[in-house]
């Protein structure tokens, strides 16, 4: 287990190099140019050529690579092109708010999901289970800023339960996550219908009803445990989404997120806040995968022997 | 017809023969895990004779079937058809020779293509193996039907239509389409209920008449290998523990395994058994084979020598080989 | 000999409904089962055996399985009428089962000391830490070695021939009285099911339980049973002390089931043969079932079907052959031809 754990954080090397990279070259291309945006509108050419060579931006582009890289290994990501505050300060910011708002989102997802997932697999085909799925299906087919304006429109405007935006008191907590959260409780759920549908007709559940147990140990003990393994893996990828879905609550719902950080410096080609955030977003993701497969060998010990 | 075969010249030698698969690291700094599934075997088998392999799950017996058709390449050793090796042979000249060595398989759904009819495959085993040009292929079917008890009609029928007697004459079938000398049969009748498996064990005796075939019978089922063979060769952990005639074998097994092992089936016949001899614990693992005689650890005979010394298959009577320090001893 | 009865069905049938029709699994099943027996049922793939020993404690599940009809009496008492609740304080107390397939009949993710322990904890009331005191200690019993280590491993550490030991502990840990053992040695190399049948026997003699024991090896029930009820589509066609059934088989098809093994003390040239294969149970005939594959069927056979006639005193057989209306019926058509 140990080693399996050194192995897989040694591979998150590749696994940077390669995300700010593709940040790196996919910047270069997308039209409009940093100097010029941040000159503002109107300003002199020869103030323009100026930050471009005070940003280092008339270095070739490997040079302009190779020099940031060396940076970010040195915890330095640079300064923001906008206001030359450290990139990292922004970020030391930001990235506890996403990560509250991913915590409440996975648990809605994680919670939500196999209570429903459990509700439909104990009585199969029964009007529960359809209705459950009903829902399940909606939870997926919905994207998730339509699913915010509504419950925004909903509990925040008609019936005032709630606030409609922002991020002060855990009321404003409840909307997002519960937005962002969604999708992934209904991928979940029916992931575990079918893994407990599945499990309950195994010889082990048999032998289970045939030592006299009760249903409801029955389900809980010997059922649950064997079917969330596949769960595991799902909510361990859903994870992932769930990260890229950030950028659309934080900016439906006015939150000062990581996401809504990237998207606004997207907009200001504000190019290394952009390749700072991507690459703390994918460290936290790769970490969340590590953390997922090491549960899942906890879960599934007989992985470790094969 | 075992008395005449040391005048006749064997059709398939097995020389040393030996299967090791290296398990898949799971980590970094483990050492190379290998398990010595076949582990040096030696055999002869002579034309017209049925000699059985027999030995419990892990004993290496299908993996030396597997070994000898090269469905896994051979670690080391050398097995000659007809004085020619197959392990140093190119594909293409395996192919060849592949034409007279057949296999029948446990589980005959799975050894079929469920989207072919049984003449499809018929047809297709006999153009591989360029038997019969096609305008002959139709009566040779229709012939070959027959032998194995189906009618014609089943010809243009899908696998999932049979019942598993009806399947594994379909695989007898599409074996003999090819006009074999060797058949291996894996387990061919394992699956099956004992009155399918009369009718299959029956009609493979049938055969082996008619068309002179040599048949090497993979089984743990020691009263069907009684049944069909001529030889009988024992296997433990990868090793050869003894080799005979039939009757031989049966009447005065000289290996303490094999006495345990013939022992330990339930009869019938509750009268005819001798004392059963309850052999304690497990089969090791392949992965760390115990030292000496792979058997010591659950033989009731056993002493320093054999947990030291591995022993040789000695013949100590004749036709009859057995790998025991002691065999001598203890069948006086 | 004549010990108490402990477990008696009646006229038991299971079917199993699907868009295919209605498939006659167990069609009027009868047999009493004393204390400290072993009944064996033998039959060949699809005769309904296992779906009997599974309708027993109602495991069968429903749909497609439907209970139609009989009793199943535990010491007098209806397990049929039984609520829920009353039947889960039979199950692996007074009746447990094994099963055959060791391998997944165990759960992959739990101890198997725990496994045993919990049944200990429901049926017996006992204490967390008396469960699996008690539980190491059946693990000892079925012959486990270092008891304490195995209780903390889980299924996939030990072999087959350990895990089936240990559904036996699991089944006999509250002593029931009845054992229901579903070919437990069936997956098993014969070293292991020598060793395997030795314990089950060892500890009949030590608990007393009564044994069914499932099984289409005939050679384990030589070896283990003492009463033999033969089963072909769905009903029991012959019911014997163990000890005549293979000296003087009665029933044509018992007669085909002996004939076709190979022998392991002596040389045969051929195997005797059953000709044809069983009837569909979604379309039994309508007089014998055996009838069709039958080389004593006459018309009486073909036209109605037979009951399970008492032959004898300890035999019983469903075959017209030992009746007058057979002897009258085979006249007839000698006296056609």
């Amino acid at each position: 287990m140990f080693l399996f754990i050194i192995k897989r954080l040694l591979q998150i090397v590749p696994v940077i190099l390669g995300v700010t990279l593709v940040v790196f070259l996919i910047m270069q291309m997308v039209p409009g140019d940093s100097a010029v945006i941040l000159a503002g509108e109107g300003a002199s050419k020869e103030t323009v050529e100026q930050l471009r060579v005070d940003l280092g931006l008339n270095k070739p582009m490997h040079e302009q690579y190779i020099s940031y890289i060396s940076n970010v290994v040195q915890g330095d990501l640079g300064n923001s092109l906008k206001n030359n505050q450290p990139v990292l300060d922004e970020i030391l910011i930001r990235l506890p708010i996403t990560m509250e708002l991913a915590f409440f989102s996975i648990l809605i997802t994680v919670v939500l999901g196999l209570i429903a997932g459990i509700i439909s697999a104990v009585r199969p085909y029964s009007y529960s289970d359809i209705g459950v799925m009903v829902v399940a299906l909606l939870g997926i087919s919905l994207p998730s800023f339509w699913l915010g304006i509504l419950l925004m429109y909903v509990f925040s405007i008609k019936l005032q339960w709630l606030p409609v935006a922002g991020w002060d008191s855990t009321a404003h907590i409840i909307l997002p996550a519960i937005t962002l959260g969604a999708g992934g409780a209904a991928i979940v759920a029916r992931m575990t219908r079918s893994s407990m549908l599945e499990v309950v007709g195994q010889d082990y559940i048999r032998t289970a009803k045939a030592k006299g147990l009760a249903e409801h140990v029955i389900i809980y003990k010997h059922a649950l445990r064997n079917a969330l393994i596949p769960v595991i893996t799902v909510v361990g990828l859903q994870f992932g989404s769930l990260l890229g879905g950030t950028v659309l609550v934080e900016s439906v719902f006015a939150i000062n997120g990581l996401g809504r950080m990237i998207v606004d410096a997207i907009r200001t080609r504000d190019i290394p806040m952009v390749q700072g955030g991507v690459l703390v977003a994918s460290l936290v993701f790769v970490f969340v995968n590590l953390l997922v497969d090491t549960m899942y060998r906890v879960f599934n010990k007989r992985i470790d022997l094969n | 017809m075992s008395k005449d075969l040391i005048e006749k010249k064997p059709l398939l030698q097995v020389i040393d023969l030996k299967q090791y698969f290296v398990l898949k690291k799971e980590a970094m700094f483990q050492t190379k895990q290998v398990v010595k599934a076949v582990d040096g075997i030696n055999f002869d088998l002579y034309p017209g004779e049925t000699l059985s392999i027999v030995g419990e799950s892990g004993c290496g017996k299908s993996t030396t079937g597997r070994s000898i058709l090269r469905l896994d390449e051979p670690t080391e050793g050398d097995v000659l058809f007809k004085g020619q090796s197959l392990p140093k042979m190119s594909k293409r000249e395996l192919r060849n020779v592949r034409g007279n060595i057949q296999v029948i398989f446990q589980d005959p759904y799975a050894s079929l293509n469920p989207r072919r009819t049984i003449r499809q495959m018929l047809d297709e085993a006999m153009a591989i193996q360029k038997v019969l040009p096609p305008n002959k292929r139709e009566a040779r079917m229709l012939e070959l039907m027959q032998h194995v008890g189906l009618r014609p009609e089943y010809l243009e029928r899908y696998p999932h239509e049979f019942s598993g007697g009806q399947r594994q004459r379909i695989g007898i079938a599409r074996a003999l389409a090819v006009n074999p000398e060797i058949i291996i049969c894996d387990e061919a009748v394992s699956a099956l209920d004992v009155s399918i498996r009369a009718q299959i064990l029956n009609l493979l005796k049938k055969l082996q008449k008619e068309f002179d075939l040599t048949f090497l019978f993979i089984s743990h089922d020691l009263s069907v290998v009684r049944h069909i063979s001529d030889r009988v060769m024992v296997m433990y952990l990868g090793k050869v523990v003894e080799i005979s005639d039939k009757s031989s074998l049966f009447d005065k097994p000289l290996h303490p395994y094999t006495k345990a092992l013939l022992s330990a089936i339930p009869v019938t016949d509750q009268t005819k058994r001798g004392e059963r001899i309850i052999l304690k614990g497990d089969v090791p693992s392949p992965l760390s084979p115990p030292v000496g005689c792979r058997f010591h650890t659950r033989c009731p005979f056993a002493t320093d020598l054999c947990r030291q010394k591995e022993p040789v298959l000695v013949e100590l009577e004749k036709n009859h080989s057995v790998a025991c320090h002691f065999a001598k001893e203890l069948s006086s | 000999m004549m010990n108490e009865i402990v477990l008696e069905v009646k006229n038991l049938k299971t079917h199993f409904i699907s868009n295919k029709g209605t498939a006659k699994a167990v069609d009027g099943i009868d047999f009493v089962l004393r204390k400290g027996e072993t009944l064996g049922i033998v039959g060949e793939s699809g005769c309904g055996k296992s779906m009997t020993s599974l309708s027993i404690l109602r495991l069968i599940p429903s749909p497609p399985g439907k209970f139609v009809d009989g009793e199943v009496l535990l010491n007098g008492k209806d397990l049929v009428k039984m609520s829920n609740e009353e039947l889960r304080k039979i199950r692996g107390n007074q009746i447990s089962m094994i099963f055959q397939e060791p391998m997944t009949s165990l759960n992959p993710v739990i101890p198997v000391g725990e496994q045993i322990a919990e049944a200990l904890r429901l049926h017996q009331g006992l204490s967390r830490k008396q469960a699996w005191d008690k539980s190491v200690e059946m693990i000892r019993l079925v012959g486990i070695p270092s008891p304490e280590k195995r209780a903390k491993q889980e299924p996939f550490q030990l072999s087959g021939g350990m895990r089936q030991r240990i559904m036996i502990a699991m089944a006999l840990a509250c002593t029931p009285e009845v054992l229901i053992a579903d070919e437990p040695t069936t997956a098993l190399d014969v070293t292991i099911q020598a060793q395997i049948l030795e314990i089950m026997k060892d500890l009949q003699r030590k608990i007393g339980m009564g044994i069914i024991f499932i099984t289409h090896d005939l050679g384990v029930v030589a070896e283990m049973c003492d009463q033999v009820g033969v089963m072909y589509a769905g009903q029991i066609v012959e019911h014997r002390d163990a000890k005549d059934i293979f000296n003087n088989p009665l029933h044509p098809y018992t007669q085909g089931l002996i004939g076709s093994l190979p022998k392991l003390y002596e040389d045969q040239e051929e195997l005797q043969i059953i000709e044809g294969t069983v009837p569909s149970p979604y379309d039994y005939p309508e007089g014998c079932r055996f009838a069709e594959r039958c080389p004593f069927s006459t018309d009486i056979c073909v036209q109605k079907e037979p009951s399970l006639i008492q032959y004898g005193d300890n035999a019983k057989v469903r075959c017209w052959k030992y009746t007058n209306e057979w002897q009258d019926s085979l006249a007839k058509e000698v006296l056609k031809s």
